[in-house]
C-alpha cells in the first residue's frame, strides 16, 4: 500500500547523502532551505499555530485533501518521484554505512557512467517540465493571466522549491556541463526532433503527464517550460556568480575526488540522491497544509 | 513434583520474556490522523464537492494590491500572499464551503462582523469571515508582526459586497 501523506512526511530523512548535498548550496540560498520533516512539525512551522485542536483539523483536512486523487496531490508526488528515479544503481544501500565518512569517488568510477552532454541537457529540461506540471498539479494555475501565473511560479520558489532549482541549476547544470550549460540546453532543444525526444528514458516514464496531442506538441511545452524559466537560473548563476568549481568546491567535504572528473561527480549524486523527491514531499505538504489550514 | 518458589520462578521468567516480546512487536501507535486516513479512503468519498465554484471565480474578489500574489486556484479556493518589502506577511484565501457543515458552524457563535458578517477567531493566527453560509473569507499571519487588527483591516479590504451577490445568486441556481 502506498504511504500516508503523514507517513510521507515523518518518513524524510534528516541525515543521507541528499542532505549533505542540499546543504552544501547554502551558499547560494544562504538560510533560506532548512530540512524541515515530521508532519505535526511541519503544521506547527508553517501555520505557526499552538493550539492543538486547530493542529488535528489542519492535519485531518489535509490528509483529505491529499487521499482526494481528483485534486491532483498524489500525481505530484508520482511525477517528482519518476524523475529522481531514472537511475539509481547506487542504491541507498550501497551508501548507507558511508554517511558521516568521506566517500572516495574513485571506488565507485566503474559503477558510474557520465551522460552524454546531450542526454544530460535533456534531463534538465525533464526535469524543469516536472517543476512546472507538478507546480500546477499542487496550485493549479493561480491568477488570471500568464504574468499572474509566472509571478505565481518564480514566487513559489521559496524554502524547498528554491532549493530543487537551486540544486537543478547545481547539480544538474552547472557541475556536469559548465557555466554555459542555459545556452546547450536552448541549443539542443531547438535541435531536438520528436524522435530523439522519445528514446529519452525519462521522457519515456513522464510523457503521459506533459501537455500536448503529439511528442511535437510536448516538445514545443518542453521549450515553453524552460523558456518561462531560463531568465530566473541565468540571474540566480550571475548574482551569486557561480561556477561548478564553487559548487564541487562545497561538494568537497564529503565527497573526496579528483579535479577533471566533474561528469563523474555528476553521475554519482545522480544516482546517490532524490533531492527532486525529497524537497518535491515538502513542496507538497506546504501548500497542502496552506490549503487545509484556509478550510477549516 | 516441583516445589512451589521454583514454579512462581519459572512462571515469572516466562511472564517477563512474554511481556518482552509483546512489547518488542508491537506496532508504534497510530497517528492521530488516522481516523481521516480512514474515512477518507473509503469509496466514493471525496474532499471536495464537485459542485464548488471553480477557484478562478474568486479572484476579481481578492484586494486589489501590488502586495497580493496569486498562490493557489484548486476547485472551491483560492489563495493569495500578502508580500511586504519581500516578506510574506499573511495569507488570504477564499472558500467554497458549500457541504463543510463543520467549518460554517464555528460561525454560530459570533458575537463580531466585519462589514455586515459573522467573523471569528480561528485557532491563534487566523481569522474567518463567512458570507450567505457558503463562502469563507480568511486572513492567517504568517509573520508574528502581522496582528488580529491587521487580518481584519485586510478582510475589509476584499470585495465583500461582490462575494455577497456571488452567493445569493448561486443559492438561487440551486434552488
Amino acid at each position: 500500500m502506498s504511504k500516508t501523506i503523514y507517513e510521507l512526511v515523518d518518513d524524510l530523512p534528516e541525515r543521507n547523502l541528499t542532505i549533505f548535498a542540499l546543504n552544501s548550496l547554502d551558499f547560494v540560498i544562504p538560510g533560506q532551505w532548512q530540512n524541515l520533516t515530521g508532519f505535526e512539525n511541519t503544521i506547527r512551522e508553517i501555520t505557526g499555530e499552538t493550539d492543538e485542536a486547530i493542529i488535528q483539523q489542519i492535519g485531518d483536512r489535509a490528509v483529505w485533501l491529499y487521499n482526494d486523487k481528483s485534486q491532483g496531490y498524489q500525481q505530484a508526488l508520482w511525477l517528482y518521484q519518476t524523475i529522481d528515479r531514472a537511475g539509481s544503481a547506487l542504491g541507498s544501500a550501497a551508501l548507507a554505512n558511508k554517511v558521516g565518512e568521506k566517500i572516495p569517488l574513485l571506488g565507485f568510477l566503474n559503477r558510474l557512467t557520465p551522460k552524454a552532454d546531450r542526454a544530460q541537457t535533456l534531463d534538465l529540461s525533464l526535469k524543469l517540465v516536472v517543476e512546472i506540471v507538478a507546480y500546477c498539479r499542487i496550485n493549479g494555475i493561480p491568477g488570471d493571466s500568464i504574468g499572474d501565473f509566472v509571478a505565481a511560479l518564480v514566487d513559489n520558489y521559496t524554502g524547498p522549491s528554491l532549493m530543487r532549482m537551486s540544486a537543478l541549476v547545481c547539480f544538474d547544470g552547472l557541475i556536469p556541463l559548465g557555466t554555459n550549460f542555459l545556452s546547450q540546453v536552448e541549443t539542443t532543444l531547438n535541435n531536438l526532433s520528436p524522435k530523439a525526444l522519445e528514446d529519452n528514458e525519462s521522457y519515456q516514464r513522464i510523457h503521459d503527464s506533459i501537455p500536448g496531442n503529439s511528442t511535437t506538441g510536448k516538445l514545443e511545452f518542453i521549450n515553453r517550460s524552460f523558456e518561462s524559466v531560463q531568465g530566473w537560473m541565468g540571474d540566480l548563476v550571475r548574482d551569486r556568480d557561480l561556477t561548478a568549481e564553487k559548487v564541487a568546491d562545497r561538494l568537497s567535504s564529503f565527497i573526496d575526488f579528483s579535479e577533471g572528473k566533474l561528469d563523474y561527480l555528476a553521475a554519482f549524486l545522480d544516482v546517490s540522491t532524490n533531492y527532486y523527491e525529497h524537497t518535491g514531499i515538502q513542496t507538497l505538504a506546504r501548500s497542502l497544509i496552506e490549503r487545509a489550514v484556509a478550510e477549516i | 513434583m516441583l516445589k512451589m518458589p521454583h514454579l512462581q520462578k519459572i512462571l515469572a521468567s516466562f511472564a517477563l520474556a512474554f511481556l518482552l516480546l509483546v512489547t518488542a512487536c508491537s506496532p508504534s501507535p497510530p497517528s492521530r490522523f488516522e481516523q481521516a486516513q480512514q474515512e477518507s479512503t473509503q469509496p466514493k468519498v471525496t474532499a471536495v464537492s464537485p459542485e464548488a465554484k471553480a477557484g478562478g471565480e474568486f479572484n476579481r474578489f481578492f484586494p486589489q494590491s501590488k502586495d497580493v500574489v496569486f498562490s493557489q486556484e484548486k476547485r472551491g479556493f483560492a489563495q493569495a500572499k500578502l508580500k511586504q518589502d519581500g516578506k510574506e506577511m499573511a495569507t488570504l484565501s477564499i472558500v467554497d464551503l458549500n457541504d463543510n457543515s463543520a467549518a460554517i458552524a464555528k460561525y454560530e457563535d459570533s458575537l463580531e462582523t466585519v462589514g455586515g458578517y459573522p467573523v471569528v477567531e480561528v485557532g491563534s493566527t487566523g481569522t474567518g469571515l463567512l458570507i450567505d453560509n457558503r463562502f469563507q473569507v480568511k486572513v492567517l499571519s504568517r509573520d508574528p508582526d502581522f496582528s488580529s487588527s491587521d487580518r481584519r483591516l485586510w478582510l475589509e479590504k476584499f470585495d465583500l459586497a461582490g462575494l455577497g451577490n456571488m452567493a445569493v445568486a448561486t443559492g438561487e441556481e440551486n434552488e
